[in-house]
């Protein structure tokens, strides 16, 4: 993800130029002046769309409602309030941008419970609404609008022509420094994560619905800042400007500039924005060729243009890691493999047991993939779940992790009552999880992935990463420093700067087990861990979790290798079908008939 | 309140049309067309062209313009869907959104279309031919939308549930390996999917045309209402598909009857229900809750 910052944040400052370059050049030319007004506007609005459909992969065709809400704002606002133009025109905007973001905040809320077909369709029915609310709302001027909608005015200074175009674009400097920020801190790690793999985010402790609704509210209040700065500066709002043509012309723009780059939608709006207006009199035929083109960029292209410039630049080679933090000093490697910090200090008080599993069921239509499960686990122990392939051990470790819902029965972490909590609740309290198929982020580096990990520790605010405050950045760097010092407990430390999807598959593992570290879980379940490592990478992993272990972790561990399994368990379950069969120390597991029967069945 | 409920019926069977060409490519690709709408009204437009060029009556016009449409969905899915798939599930939604940028804007360029709405000339008699039931007057029109949506659906039923290529056809869109292992041609069932489902919308686009004229930029409207119809009645499901047509072609019709209502209000009120019954009932009324995020 840093990668394609990095080349996102270096791209800024060429585009700057431009701008900078060709307002000089539109001195001349108030048609020039008025394209790269508009194109500045239009860039606003898109740079959220990218952000909403690059960074948290959810489209919206609906931002033309978010547009009209900032526009309708400023145009009611200026010419109804009794108020001097210097007051009303900075309310009205402020009015804008707030009811396009708490719009947003709504529509996230609504669509999000739906996947990806509903939601595109919802996005659309709220543009439509607030298409038909305009048109009906006689205040609003019904369908002829709000007219003579007055210029920016700060006490003498009146900003329009020439002027507006350098307005607009302070604007949407901000908004795109902001953005950035925004992408670099924490949320845009967490947007990174949820783009990546949604799963592996929430049983991180990532609220992963949460940061989708963020990222729409967000997108909603940069289209209400272009609606508010649009109806300034063309002077009339009408309902059918802020229509689904509109939403779909931002939608064009950051698919030919590249989605999830800031520097992507200012490179489709700029387009877009000069087309529009130098081709005015190609109406239709334009939009014919808006068209055309969208479906040649994602057929040729499906990363934008911004993406064919990435890759171009690509070629070069890259200097080496160069993320801040990287040059500081390493934390010494312990001298115990996985020594923590600190100990375990929270987690079950005494008596209480870690995790305790009442009567749990789940069933698949008709079939009853685990069937009425108890066990109470004691803290600091290793215990092994084996069975037969199918016996439901990975849904069991679904249902303890909150993922899916159960059937019945009750499940207690250190003696809160669970059940029906979503995952990224329960990894919250202190549980951490490993996938069976290793569930890393792929597009994001090792040290990104371990820094997920401890996602939950970082405090910064929304606001603070939005402003770079030294308090985002401290966090950040700390995270940094936390998955680095994690890393090197493990001695992953050279592959840092590894992407996820390019490591070796016994390496798939083991950072996979870093990144369920760094959160410092006091219960942690391991999904066959062993699974396909060779004898070397065995023994380290049986060091690392005997390790933990003795840092007092709770460990539930599903694995198929008996040796290692008996080697390291206090105690053993044998799940057959559904239903746990046995339960006990490995000795008494080991030679108990009903397992000998499951595993090498019964007919010699 | 008859007159309604037929007027309701007779814009729903449009909307059935559309949820269900919804369906199909659904069923076939696994994304929404949001493309669906704009080829109803350029169906509608080609056979406006079968009438003034050639001549020919509606029922020939109808029937031209569904093959037009069959061959339109053809290039559509090989041009456009096929190869945007390629690129991922958002791409290919996008794609269909390009398309509905390029017929939006491109049937108002093609000469004898226009951007204006036109009358296609009636079924039988003169639009405004009505009868009287029960005290209600009923255009004639409307009971030939009835019968021809009936017409469609039975034969829908017949190919996909009683002939061996429209099972393949399922077959391979429920599971394409699976299908792929016992020798069904998966790429060719889906153009075919594809193509039937522009060729209903086309169908769809002319039948209605009498009453509701044929071209013009309602094709977003006539879309997102048939995404209501399919997801009010349960997206999976043709029946639902077909039922939630009617239901939003009626509650429409009732919404605008109503005393003190203005015309313009009833499709805001139309989405918001749709929102709303997205929020309530996911699945729709007809179908598995497989809507609903796990």
């Amino acid at each position: 993800m840093i990668a394609r910052l990095r080349a996102d944040a270096r791209a800024l400052p060429v585009l700057a130029a431009l701008v900078v370059a060709f307002g000089i050049a539109a001195a001349w030319n108030p048609t020039f002046a008025q394209a790269g007004t508009y194109a500045a506007i239009y860039a606003i609005a898109a740079i959220g769309l990218s952000l909403l459909m690059g960074n948290v992969n959810q489209i919206s065709i609906g931002q033309a409602g978010f547009f009209g809400i900032g526009a309708y704002a400023v145009a009611y606002g200026t010419t109804s309030w009794t108020l001097p133009q210097a007051a009303a025109w900075p309310l009205a905007v402020l009015l804008g941008v707030v009811s396009a973001a708490l719009a947003g905040l709504a529509v996230g809320f609504i669509a999000l419970r739906f996947r990806g077909h509903y939601l595109a369709v919802a996005t659309l029915a709220f543009g439509l609404i607030c298409v038909g609310v305009f048109h009906e709302s006689a205040i609003l001027g019904g369908a002829i609008g709000i007219q003579d909608v007055p210029y920016p005015q700060f006490g003498a200074l009146t900003i329009s022509g020439y002027p507006a175009y350098w307005f607009a674009w302070a604007v949407a400097a901000l908004v795109a420094f902001a953005s950035i920020n925004l992408l670099r801190g924490r949320t845009g790690r967490a947007f990174e994560t949820i783009r990546n793999d949604e799963l592996a985010a929430e049983v991180l402790g990532i609220p992963t619905r949460r940061f989708k609704i963020l990222a729409f509210a967000y997108a909603g209040a940069l289209a209400g800042l272009a609606g508010a700065i649009y109806a300034s500066f063309l002077g009339i709002v009408v309902p059918d400007a802020v229509s689904v043509p509109l939403s779909i012309t931002l939608l064009l723009m950051v698919v030919l500039g590249g989605s999830g780059s800031v520097s992507g939608a200012l490179i489709g709006a700029a387009i877009l924005g000069v087309i529009d207006i130098s081709g005015h009199q190609f109406e239709n035929s334009r939009e014919v060729a808006y068209g055309v083109l969208v479906i040649v960029v994602v057929i040729a292209a499906p990363g934008g243009l911004f993406g064919l410039l990435r890759n171009l630049a690509k070629a070069r080679p890259r200097p080496p890691l160069d993320e801040p933090g990287a040059t500081r000093a390493m934390p010494a490697a312990a001298t115990r493999v996985v020594a923590r910090a600190a100990p375990v200090e929270s987690g079950a008080p005494a008596g209480v047991a870690p995790l305790a599993v009442e009567g749990v069921t789940k069933r698949f239509g008709g079939l009853v993939a685990v069937n009425r499960v108890s066990f109470a686990l004691e803290r600091g122990t290793l215990t092994s779940l084996i069975g037969p392939n199918g016996a439901g051990k990975t849904t069991l470790f679904n249902a303890i992790s909150g993922v899916g819902t159960l059937s019945d029965g009750r499940i207690a972490i250190a003696g809160t009552d669970v059940t029906g909590w979503q995952p990224h609740r329960i990894a919250a309290l202190g549980v951490g999880r490993t996938f069976q198929n290793a569930r890393l982020f792929g597009e994001m580096t090792v040290l990104e992935n371990v820094m997920a990990g401890s996602f939950r520790r970082e405090r910064t605010s929304f606001g603070a990463d939005l402003l770079a405050l030294p308090s985002a950045r401290r966090a950040s760097r700390e995270a940094i420093d936390r998955a680095r010092a994690t890393l090197a407990r493990l001695e992953l430390e050279p592959l840092a700067g590894t992407l996820a999807r390019d490591l070796a598959f016994g390496d798939r593992r083991r950072v996979e087990l870093a990144r369920a570290v760094a959160a410092d879980p006091w219960l942690l379940l391991v999904d066959e861990p062993a699974a396909g490592l060779n004898a070397n990478e065995r023994a380290t992993l049986q060091r690392d979790l005997l390790a933990l272990r003795d840092d007092g972790v709770t460990l539930l561990l599903i694995e198929h290798d008996m040796r290692l399994v008996m080697s390291i368990s206090e105690r053993v379950m044998v799940l057959k079908f559904g239903t746990m069969i046995a339960d006990g120390p490995p000795e008494h597991v080991r030679n108990d008939a009903a397992v000998v029967a499951a595993y090498l069945g019964t007919g010699a | 309140m008859l007159q309604l409920l037929v007027a309701g019926l007779t814009v729903g069977s449009g909307y059935a049309l559309v949820a269900l060409g919804i369906h199909i490519v659904l069923r076939a690709t696994r994304i929404i067309n949001f493309a669906q709408g704009e080829f109803t009204i350029v169906g509608g437009l080609i056979a406006l062209t079968f009438v003034q060029v050639l001549h020919v009556n509606t029922w020939i016009a109808l029937a031209g313009a569904t093959l037009v449409g069959f061959g339109l969905g053809l290039l559509f899915e090989r041009l456009v869907l096929r190869p945007a798939a390629r690129s991922g599930e958002m791409a290919l939604t996008i794609a269909t959104i390009g398309m509905v940028s390029i017929l939006l804007y491109g049937h108002a360029l093609v000469p004898g279309w226009g951007s204006l709405p036109q009358p296609l000339p009636a079924f039988s008699g003169d639009v405004s031919d009505a009868v009287a039931i029960g005290g209600a007057s009923i255009q004639i029109q409307s009971l030939w939308v009835l019968a021809l949506l009936l017409l469609a659906l039975a034969l829908l039923y017949v190919f996909f549930d009683r002939t061996y290529y429209g099972k393949a056809i399922r077959a391979a869109a429920n599971n394409p390996a699976g299908a792929r292992l016992i020798g069904i041609d998966v790429t060719n069932a889906r153009s075919v999917s594809v193509g039937l489902a522009i060729a209903l919308a086309a169908y769809g686009g002319t039948i209605i045309g009498p009453i509701t004229l044929v071209g013009g930029a309602g094709g977003v409207v006539i879309a997102i209402k048939g995404f209501v119809a399919a997801i009010v009645g349960g997206l999976e499901s043709p029946a639902g598909c077909v039922l939630g047509g009617l239901l939003v072609g009626v509650v429409e019709k009732l919404i605008q009857g109503l005393p003190g209502v203005s015309y313009g209000i009833s499709d805001p009120i139309v989405y918001a229900l749709l929102l709303l019954a997205l929020l309530i009932r996911p699945q729709g009324l007809i179908g598995a809750r497989s809507a609903v995020r796990d």
